[in-house]
């Protein structure tokens, strides 16, 4: 066979004009893929996949689906380009030309009938509340944007709830949206299926205008970053995390249990941390807590090294030795952490997956710095203390 | 009635090519006093210039617009032609129709209308321009040079050599500058000491030289032909005047400062020469680190004083000097590589910065030329990082350009003195030099590796410790390297000094965004500066090797003869005058002036403006509230014409 | 045909004009619209030349100058940088649109800051359509 390739320039234009425009900026130097965390333990390589694009050579599809967009490279990148926008390019012309891998089929399919990556019934999106909760209505002051995650993966329920009951207890005026509304879409776009992004955008655009929604609280990270900068509208929205940090700074929540000496160190998520700039917040949450130590680990802030589940991680499979959520689990228990805690729905998942395979759970636990606090507020979240909300 | 002539250029294409130029001089000549009106391909050029000259004299043109390139690019060319032919120079008008329309768009239509408009602009405002006579002043034929680096010493010695008198200013207690930090220059390897230190004696036993160390530019006054410099000769503590240099005070003193010349790698005495060749070898102390200074007791140095030459009373002192012309070479910094904390500058012993190294080499240096590193272990493997800030847009977007050179020296010099393996790990190698990719080539042949891939990370090893690993991707094969090595070398992102933007202040020079003094003129005058009579050479314009810079400083010393060799030169008569009819005396005009050019004359009630001292910014004409000062050339009238001409297409 | 505005530029030779000089030898397009006066500073700028551009029939009105600070007669742009915000005010006083009047700070070394500067105020021209409040014909179709 012969070994001689021709440029393909109708494909590398086609990765252009789906927004892939950052291509031609590259001078392949090899800090993208230095700095991947994915380098060094698959074959995905991040250059080479900006590369097979520059030219439109064929193979590329072999490596497509690598990137967990977790934006190290992209900081990073000496001729500032916006790598993730290529990696969605190249998927969008890919997976419309019916290339997409088999993992991700059933999450595509259940987001285009559902409305949510989990296969879930759309009409039981709140059932995690228990209609303790009220539905968001024109006179309140915040939205609880319930990532699908919180919805309906069963053990991200726990965070919902948690960040439910601590909303109530800095007696808030909040609310949860209806089951009408659809995943923020995030996931769907960096694999590349822009037009159901737009159709899922659009609907849950709708409810905020329809709702007069000013102000939003989340809890996943990712949902963050897309309302902020793919929804078109400059949302007053704000993570859990950093609304906790400031209701703790001002006095409004108060910690009680002392957690008696308890190593806890913090895994910032990349949609929180590079992508959304914040790194305080959720490590003043930590260092409020009475009896707690807050231990670092050697990647942390703007070096952090993601957990994989990322630009449609979360729902690919990955043979052992190729997953970053082992790798990163490894570095919480070498820093002699009881508690492994982070800030976003899908990184939970993805370290909760891995100390299972690890077997170390009898080492360390993950958890949300949302559920750490009102655990030290000593509240059973199965059976929430006081009437403070209204039953719908 | 005036009668305009009107000369449209093509310059090639370039102005052709989205100017449909023969409209424009058809529509030249149907505006009013237009006489004769044509386009030609260089306008420039000698049968250009003598199609002017014959149109002048042919139709008895009494103005002349050229619409062609920058005005700051051939005004002065043209302005010469129109004199020879008899015409005064300042009855010439430019019309920009290349860098300001040409060149910006690539839509002729747009191009020829937005020309079009330009040109009947010009032709408005032409008919209003007056004759002028030019000022003809004294020139001072001294020069200073500011910086005493190679660029500044290369600069001075040129100078002095034609006869001129060069006052050499440099801020440290030394000449010499970054490249008598060096132990080889690349590709020759010959010893940077050897090259230089006798420049650097010469500069001292020059009779036209006066060298002016430990100073600093405090203030600028003046203009071309004579300025007026203010220079801070900054407390030495020491009487040079006295001191024989014996140098038997430098090892008393219990005082510790960092060695800024050995890159703080060491520590020095506070009453100290920077080096053992520094030029002038007589101390100065270090107030900071001094312990009299700190204390309040000690004085040894004064005990071992011979020729009673330590004097703690000292003050800053402030001396006048008169140039015709200067030159700045200021150099430059390397970047501070601590914030890229994915590299360990700071953090690992085992990480050194390029000039950290250089004093590694050097036989003067703190390990008197011995590789051996912060522990005092000589390395085993050693890994050389390039294009560390440079080429980068979170840091520094230009090439620091000698940075693969001596990357290539340091592994030679590496497989010279030890027997480390060294690595290099590159995005480009760039070789263009005389010599330079010959000297790649021999160093690749000495078993140095190479890998194409820029570093992401420098870690601490967890198997080895104290050993370091080095991440990247060898790009050619796209695999991932861990190399566990001893020594990390970082080659940083050459930058402006530190106070380019003060100096450039001081200087009325441009700075670009990062500080590196703007020339006037890319390719035609890169060392020259929108400031007559001042001219930059060295790195403070953009980095460049020892020759480059060498060759930089004999052409800006070349630049400033063709001021200084004058007796007399012209200045632009464009500078503002006095109608006394209708001044009301209110002395704005008095207060405004940063060169005190206007003055009040008490006995008619008027202000009267000095021409010597004015430069002809026009502020006071539109301060004055009667219209009273006229800026020749610039002249209300001119300038509304021009816009009202501009206005009507 | 679409609206093509017409724009004045007023420029100082050292820094904004110099700017513009580089946005050319460096080949950056931008619109058309744009005509400039070359004056030696920012602070030779007489209110009038501006009040008669916008008179005879100017849509927008752009003045170049040094960063404050790095003027090439040290102080001009400062005293031009005060009158130029007074201006702003008069013009506003007398019914001109906000937008038709900006003052840019653009050093030689900044050819592209000039180009999007003019790309940006052509295109915010164009929006505002016509200039009509000061224009002499209007005026005098008033009286």
């Amino acid at each position: 066979m012969s070994q001689a390739v021709t440029p393909y320039l109708e494909m590398s234009q086609a990765i252009i004009e789906a927004g892939g425009e950052a291509l031609k900026k590259c001078y392949q130097c090899g800090t993208c893929s230095g700095t991947c965390p994915w380098t060094p333990i698959t074959h995905f390589n991040i250059r080479k996949l900006v590369r097979y694009g520059q030219l439109g050579f064929d193979g590329i599809e072999d490596f497509m689906w690598g990137c967990s967009t977790c934006k190290f490279c992209v900081d990073r990148c000496p001729r500032g380009v916006e790598i993730i926008d290529i990696v969605t390019a190249i998927r969008n012309v890919y997976s419309g030309g019916g290339m997409l891998p088999q993992s991700l089929r059933a999450f595509v399919g259940s987001l285009s009938a559902r409305g949510n990556p989990w296969s879930g019934d759309q009409a039981k999106r709140n059932d995690w509340a228990k209609e303790k909760y009220p539905l968001y209505n024109k006179e309140m002051e915040y939205l609880f944007w319930t990532c699908c995650t919180v919805c309906y993966d069963p053990r991200n329920t726990r965070l919902a709830r948690a960040t439910a009951e601590l909303l109530n207890q800095a007696a808030l005026s909040w609310g949860i949206p209806s089951t009408d509304v659809n995943c923020c879409g995030e996931s769907v776009r960096k694999v590349g299926d822009l037009e159901l992004f737009e159709r899922l955008k659009n609907v849950n655009l709708n409810y905020f205008q329809t709702n007069s929604v000013a102000k939003m609280i989340t809890v996943s990270p990712h949902c963050l970053v897309t309302f902020k900068k793919e929804y078109g509208a400059d949302y007053n929205i704000a993570h859990f995390s950093e609304v906790l940090a400031s209701l703790i700074k001002e006095e409004k929540l108060k910690p009680k249990k002392d957690f008696g000496g308890i190593k806890v160190t913090y895994h910032d998520p990349c949609y929180l941390g590079r992508h959304s700039g914040i790194y305080d917040a959720p490590r003043d949450v930590i260092k409020s807590l009475p009896g707690v130590e807050l231990v670092e680990m050697e990647r942390n802030r703007e070096q952090s090294m993601c957990c994989g589940g990322g630009g449609g991680g979360l729902w690919m499979e990955k043979l052992k030795g190729e997953r970053l959520s082992d790798l990163r689990v490894e570095e919480a228990l070498a820093t002699g952490a009881n508690v492994l805690a982070t800030a976003c729905p899908y990184c939970i998942t993805m370290f909760e997956d891995s100390i299972r395979t690890l077997n170390v759970d009898d080492k360390i636990v993950v958890k949300d710095v949302t559920e750490l606090f009102l655990e030290s507020m000593e509240i059973n979240i199965d059976e929430p203390v006081g009437d403070v909300c209204e039953i719908v | 009635m005036s009668r305009i002539g009107v000369f449209v250029c093509h310059c090639g294409l370039n102005i052709a090519k989205t100017i449909r130029v023969s409209e424009l001089a058809e529509f030249a000549s149907t505006l009013p006093d237009v006489v004769v009106a044509r386009d030609y391909r260089f306008m420039c050029s000698t049968p250009g210039q003598e199609m002017i000259a014959n149109d002048i004299k042919e139709h008895r043109l009494d103005r002349v617009i050229v619409t062609a390139c920058s005005p700051l690019m051939h005004e002065h060319t043209f302005r010469k032609v129109i004199e020879k032919a008899g015409l005064n120079q300042y009855l010439l008008t430019i019309v920009n129709i290349r860098e300001q329309v040409s060149w910006v768009t690539s839509d002729i239509e747009e191009g020829t209308a937005k020309a079009k408009a330009l040109l009947n602009g010009a032709v408005y405002r032409a008919r209003l321009l007056s004759p002028l006579s030019s000022r003809v002043i004294d020139v001072n034929s001294d020069v200073m040079v500011v910086g005493g680096g190679i660029a500044g010493i290369q600069a001075a010695l040129e100078l002095a050599n034609t006869g001129k008198k060069v006052y050499l200013v440099e801020k440290n207690s030394t000449i010499g500058g970054h490249m008598a930090q060096f132990d080889k220059t690349f590709p020759t390897l010959d010893c940077s000491a050897c090259i230089l230190t006798p420049k650097m004696d010469a500069v001292l036993q020059h009779p036209n030289i006066t060298l002016m160390t430990y100073c600093e530019v405090s203030e600028v006054k003046g203009f071309v032909g004579n300025f007026d410099i203010k220079i801070r000769q900054k407390a030495r503590y020491v009487n040079h005047d006295r001191c024989n240099a014996c140098l038997a005070c430098t090892e008393k003193c219990p005082g510790k400062g960092i060695a800024e010349w050995d890159e703080g790698l060491v520590k020095r005495k506070a009453i100290h020469i920077p080096f053992p060749q520094a030029v002038p070898q007589k101390p100065v102390i270090d107030r900071e680190h001094c312990t009299f200074f700190l204390k309040g007791k000690c004085r040894l140095c004064e005990k071992v004083c011979e020729h009673k030459a330590i004097d703690f009373e000292q003050e800053d002192t402030f001396t006048e000097i008169k140039v015709g012309a200067v030159i700045v070479a200021t150099g430059y910094n390397l970047m501070d590589t601590k914030p890229l904390v994915q590299y360990g500058y700071g953090k690992y012993p085992g990480v050194y910065s390029a000039l950290e190294v250089e004093r590694l080499f050097n036989s003067a240096g703190p390990t008197a030329g011995k590789v051996t590193m912060r522990d005092g272990k000589e390395p085993q493997a050693i890994a050389i990082l390039h294009c560390i800030g440079s080429r980068d847009k979170n840091n520094y977007e230009h090439c620091s350009r000698v940075c693969c050179m001596y990357s290539l020296k340091f592994a030679h010099l590496f497989k010279e003195k030890t027997s480390a393996d060294v690595y290099q790990f590159y995005i480009d190698i760039r070789a263009a030099g005389k010599g330079y990719e010959e000297f790649y080539n021999r160093i690749i042949e000495e078993d140095v590796k190479f890998i194409r891939g820029k570093v992401a990370r420098v870690a601490e090893s967890s198997d080895e410790p104290g050993r370091l690993i080095v991440e990247a991707e060898d790009t050619i094969t796209g695999k991932f390297v861990k190399l566990p090595v001893d020594m990390v070398v970082l080659s940083p992102a050459m930058i402006p000094r530190e106070d380019s933007k003060d100096i450039g202040r001081l200087f009325n020079l441009s700075t670009d965004k990062y500080g590196f003094f703007m020339e006037r003129h890319p390719k035609l005058a890169p060392l020259a500066t929108m400031s007559e009579g001042i001219f930059i050479a060295g790195v403070c314009q953009s980095p460049k090797d020892i020759p480059d810079t060498v060759a930089q400083a004999n052409g800006a010393a070349a630049e400033a003869l063709t001021i200084v060799s004058r007796e007399k030169m012209e200045l632009e008569a464009t500078t503002a005058m006095v109608n006394p009819a209708s001044c009301c005396g209110c002395q704005n005009c008095v207060r405004v002036c940063p060169y005190g050019a206007p003055s009040f004359n008490y006995e008619k009630g008027v202000s009267e403006i000095n021409e010597a001292l004015c430069k002809g910014c026009g502020l006071c004409a539109s301060v004055c509230p009667t219209s009273a000062i006229i800026a020749r050339h610039f002249t209300n009238e001119q300038v509304l014409a021009e816009i009202e001409g501009l206005m009507e297409f | 045909m679409s609206f093509e505005p017409k724009i004045l530029g007023i420029a100082c030779n050292w820094c904004t004009y110099t700017g513009a000089d580089l946005a050319g030898t460096t080949r950056l397009h931008y619109p058309q619209n744009l005509r400039v006066v070359r004056v030696m500073c920012s602070s030779r700028i007489n209110p009038s030349f501006i009040f008669r551009a916008f008179q005879l029939g100017a849509d927008g009105v752009l003045v170049g100058g040094c960063h404050p600070g790095d003027c090439h007669y040290n102080t001009g742009n400062l005293y031009a940088r005060r009158r130029l915000a007074v201006t702003k005010k008069i013009l506003e006083f007398a019914g001109l649109e906000p937008g038709r009047f900006r003052v840019e700070w653009i050093s030689a070394s900044e050819g592209n800051k000039f180009a999007e500067v003019v790309q940006e105020f052509t295109a915010q021209i164009k929006e505002l359509g016509p200039q009509q409040k000061l224009k002499i014909e209007q005026l005098q179709e008033k009286a």
